[in-house]
């Protein structure tokens, strides 16, 4: 009985604690696979290890990341969006109609992003009150926003963007290209939002047990809404980042572009059961995505593989999730 | 080693496990263990939790392989690679969750995995009339075979499963806690087909908690502590109290704490409620009382509950709260006024299992905007109640899911005395925890009490009730029926509870 709660002042042992639950182990060995990764293909290609290179990943990665995070936060809750692909094209287009238009460039910035908020206020709405599976109704989103930003801009490419449209996308600030600060930035943010705020802790309480959240007087609704948002609202951003960087409205952006956002997500060890998941196994899990299409792209591998190399990844790692669930599952008793 | 005092040579027995010895990272579960079952008897196996039961069993069955030791199956070593192989010796386990998929029928699920087929396809006809004839063999007579599992009720699905655990032809069945989901008649009816088993000349594993059933089935009990096995007796060797005793080394008697509490001022009262499951409730409670609610499953108890805490809907009538109406429907209001719920079924509606033992007691500490999260503040005020609730746990970062059921329990209750509770609703709260942890839960409840909380217990188990309560309420289809005093006798509580029971069924048989 005196054993009961010892230890808990120390850190060192709450460190080791977290590590075998799993965390620690886990992420180290996305990292160890990354690395591999990178090392393979320098030596595929000696293009790769260069700092071009490497800028081109990262700023390639920058919309994966961003749209990244708000899944993550989504999943964690044993959510899941599968329109971020339409939503980040819709509001890249909605966001070029109107620069063309004459808005001004950061006025046509913020709507593409609030139109990327309420399209995920829709999902969260009717996932979250008429408790609706999340995969439905955002597979009926995913075409949904496709069909605007189609309807958007008929004619294709939106051409006569204002000249500094690709601003947000090409620059530098502190010599770093712009896309990658405001990936950090997000990434930052959300790390501090579920790591630390009373939200967040909410947010693994719903996923890994809704019940017993909802009797422990949280409120599910409300929380899954504000998850749906802003998933909707980084899928905007991301969509914006890219537009601004490719410096065109093009509305057949971002097919296929929610695997590569789901693939990330699992990789870096959020849980399809939820409950569990972290911002910075997350940015692993793009890295290693943007890598790969870069890599097999460098190594002269056929744009067509790299949709076959990107589903067996996601099938991969979602194997890997299972395995991992059934040992803790084995090991629990 | 055990005794028989019947003329008649001892049986021969079908299994045979000798030396069996199992441990997991850190825990040895199981060591050195004898244990036998022979044809035609019941043999009972009891221990707290933890204590190696459900390890054996799980050998037995299959799921787990031993690290030593040897199975015999009449009389020939058997090692068991899978669940399956298990089954094709002739064990089958009747575990406590229902393993029967809801979407067929009681036929299709006995016939489950070796199907009666006609030209390659499946043949109803055959399905039905073998499980119509394994049905009426446990006396299960007017259970219709055709009917979808969905919408059988526990007992009716215990007994698919035991047809079909006999259409596999099993010599030796494990039933793991088999009444826990049980109402009082239908236990009965269990009784029946376990009798029936054993005269038909299966051997029965018969885990459980509870002494009545033990007194009643058991030709032998095995009782484990500890990963080891302290004893093996026959019938009539031990009294309840001698196997308490062997189990966790106290007293009966000591379960229960003395009732000398004094209720103080009113501080709950509930008028006219009514939902969908419940009509015109009403009661009062005070400060310092433990009110039972007796009533069999399905009698309105759990809604009632859920309804003063406002997670499930209500049409009409008042909860008040210290003399303010509390907003209904709305589960954050009643937190706000001090009411708490442990609900019935801990696993899946009491705890994260994936989340540590200190996040799960925060949960609702956490909803206060003054509390700050990952605070010391907080993690000294959940590292005081879990201490002061005797909560075992390496440390405060562990998986709640790690704890024993009686640890992961206080955790919950500990949850609740963080956010300052008045009025404290109850749900089966020892529902599948071992004796020993009963008894500290009891001590709490009894604690919680004394310090002025409200305390309103549902419970199935006759003797928590008139071992807690200072009053109880009978609830049957949806309504208080009667109240008795603390000192009434199991018999008034279930003449009271049965006392529409007929008129219920009528109408449940209208209805479909």
């Amino acid at each position: 009985m005196e054993k009961t709660v010892k230890s808990e002042r120390q850190t060192p042992v709450r460190f080791f604690a977290k590590l075998r639950a799993g965390h620690g182990i886990q992420t180290m060995a996305t990292l160890i696979v990354l690395l591999l990764m990178c090392s393979l293909f320098a030596a595929l290609s000696d293009r790769f290890l260069t700092i071009s290179n490497f800028q081109n990943v990262m700023r390639n990665a920058a919309p994966l990341i961003i749209a990244s995070c708000g899944m993550t936060a989504v999943m964690i809750a044993r959510g899941l969006d599968l329109s971020v692909g339409s939503v980040l094209a819709a509001a890249s287009v909605l966001a070029a109609f109107l620069a063309v238009a004459g808005v001004p460039l950061y006025g046509a910035f913020a709507v593409g992003i609030l139109f990327g908020a309420a399209v995920g206020l829709v999902n969260g709405v009717i996932i979250a009150t008429l408790s609706v599976s999340p995969i439905i109704v955002t597979l009926g989103m995913l075409n949904i926003a496709r069909g605007i930003a189609y309807l958007i801009t008929p004619s294709a490419i939106l051409v006569g963007l204002p000249r500094d449209w690709s601003g947000l996308g090409t620059s530098k600030l502190v010599g770093l290209p712009l896309p990658i600060i405001i990936a950090a930035l997000v990434a930052l943010a959300f790390h501090v939002f579920l790591a630390f705020s009373k939200m967040g802790k909410r947010i693994y309480a719903i996923g890994g047990n809704e019940e017993a959240a909802r009797l422990s007087g949280i409120n599910v609704t409300r929380t899954l809404m504000v998850l749906y948002v802003l998933c909707g609202a980084t899928a905007a951003l991301a969509g914006i980042v890219l537009a601004s960087r490719v410096g065109a409205g093009d509305p057949n952006v971002g097919i296929g572009f929610e695997l590569q956002v789901i693939a990330a997500v699992i990789i870096g060890g959020t849980s399809l059961s939820g409950g569990e998941g972290r911002i910075v196994g997350t940015i692993i899990g793009a890295l290693i995505i943007s890598v790969l299409g870069n890599g097999l792209n460098l190594a002269g591998v056929e744009p067509f593989w790299q949709w076959v190399a990107q589903g067996i990844v996601l099938i991969a790692a979602i194997i890997v999730d299972r395995q991992v669930q059934d040992g803790v599952n084995r090991a629990r008793r | 080693m055990h005794p028989d005092p019947t003329p008649e040579p001892p049986p021969v027995p079908t299994v045979v496990v000798r030396n069996l010895s199992k441990s997991f990272p850190g825990v040895k579960a199981l060591s050195e263990i004898d244990f036998d079952v022979n044809a035609g008897e019941v043999h009972c196996l009891i221990g707290e939790n933890g204590a190696g039961k459900s390890t054996l069993v799980k050998i037995l069955a299959g799921v787990y392989a031993p690290d030593a030791g040897e199975i015999d199956l009449n009389g020939t070593a058997a090692a068991f690679g899978s669940p399956l192989e298990a089954q094709d010796a002739g064990i089958a386990c009747i575990f406590q969750e229902m393993n029967v998929v809801d979407g067929l029928s009681a036929a299709e699920n006995i016939v489950l995995g070796d199907e009666p087929s006609r030209f390659g396809l499946f043949d109803k006809k055959r399905a039905c009339s073998a499980a119509r004839a394994l049905l009426d063999e446990i006396g299960f007579l007017e259970l219709d075979e055709t009917r979808l599992c969905k919408s059988l009720s526990p007992a009716e699905k215990q007994a698919v499963m035991i047809a079909k655990a006999l259409r596999q032809n099993a010599q030796i069945i494990i039933m793991d806690e088999p009444t826990s989901p049980l109402e009082e008649v239908e236990v009965r009816k269990l009784f029946d087909v376990v009798s029936r088993l054993k005269s038909s000349g299966k051997g029965i594993v018969y885990v459980s908690h509870k002494m009545r059933e033990i007194d009643e089935l058991g030709d032998r009990i095995t009782v484990f502590k500890d990963g080891a096995k302290v004893a093996t007796l026959s019938r009539g060797q031990a009294s309840s109290e001698d196997l308490v005793r062997l189990m966790v080394g106290r007293q009966l008697d000591e379960m229960f704490p003395p009732k000398d509490r004094a209720p103080g001022e009113k501080i709950l009262s509930v008028t006219g409620l009514t939902g969908p499951a419940i009509s015109h409730v009403s009661f009062e409670l005070r400060r310092g009382e433990i009110l039972g609610v007796a009533g069999l499953v399905g009698s309105g108890r759990t809604e009632l509950l859920r309804s003063i805490f406002g997670a499930d809907p209500v049409w009409q009538g008042d909860v008040v709260v210290d003399g303010r109406r509390l907003q209904q429907n709305s589960i954050s209001a009643a937190i706000t006024a001090g009411i708490a719920l442990v609900p019935e079924e801990r696993r899946s509606q009491g705890i994260v299992p994936i989340l540590s033992v200190l996040e799960n007691a925060s949960l609702v500490w956490d909803q206060f905007p003054q509390h700050r999260s990952n605070s010391k503040t907080q993690s000294d005020a959940v590292r005081d109640t879990t201490r002061l609730l005797n909560v075992k746990t390496p440390s405060l970062g562990q998986r709640i899911d790690k704890l024993s059921g009686g640890n992961q329990q206080k955790v919950v209750l500990s949850k609740w005395l963080l956010a300052r509770t008045n009025v404290m609703l109850l749900d089966e709260p020892t529902r599948g925890i071992d004796v020993g942890a009963k008894r500290e839960i009891y001590q709490i409840i009894d604690a919680l009490a004394k310090e002025g909380l409200a305390v309103m217990l549902v419970s199935s188990e006759m003797p928590e009730l008139l071992g807690l309560a200072d009053r109880i309420v009978v609830m049957n289809s949806g309504a208080i029926v009667g109240e008795l005093p603390g000192t009434a006798t199991e018999e008034e509580i279930i003449a009271l509870s049965m006392l529409h029971a007929a008129s219920d069924a009528d109408g449940r048989a209208d209805q479909q």
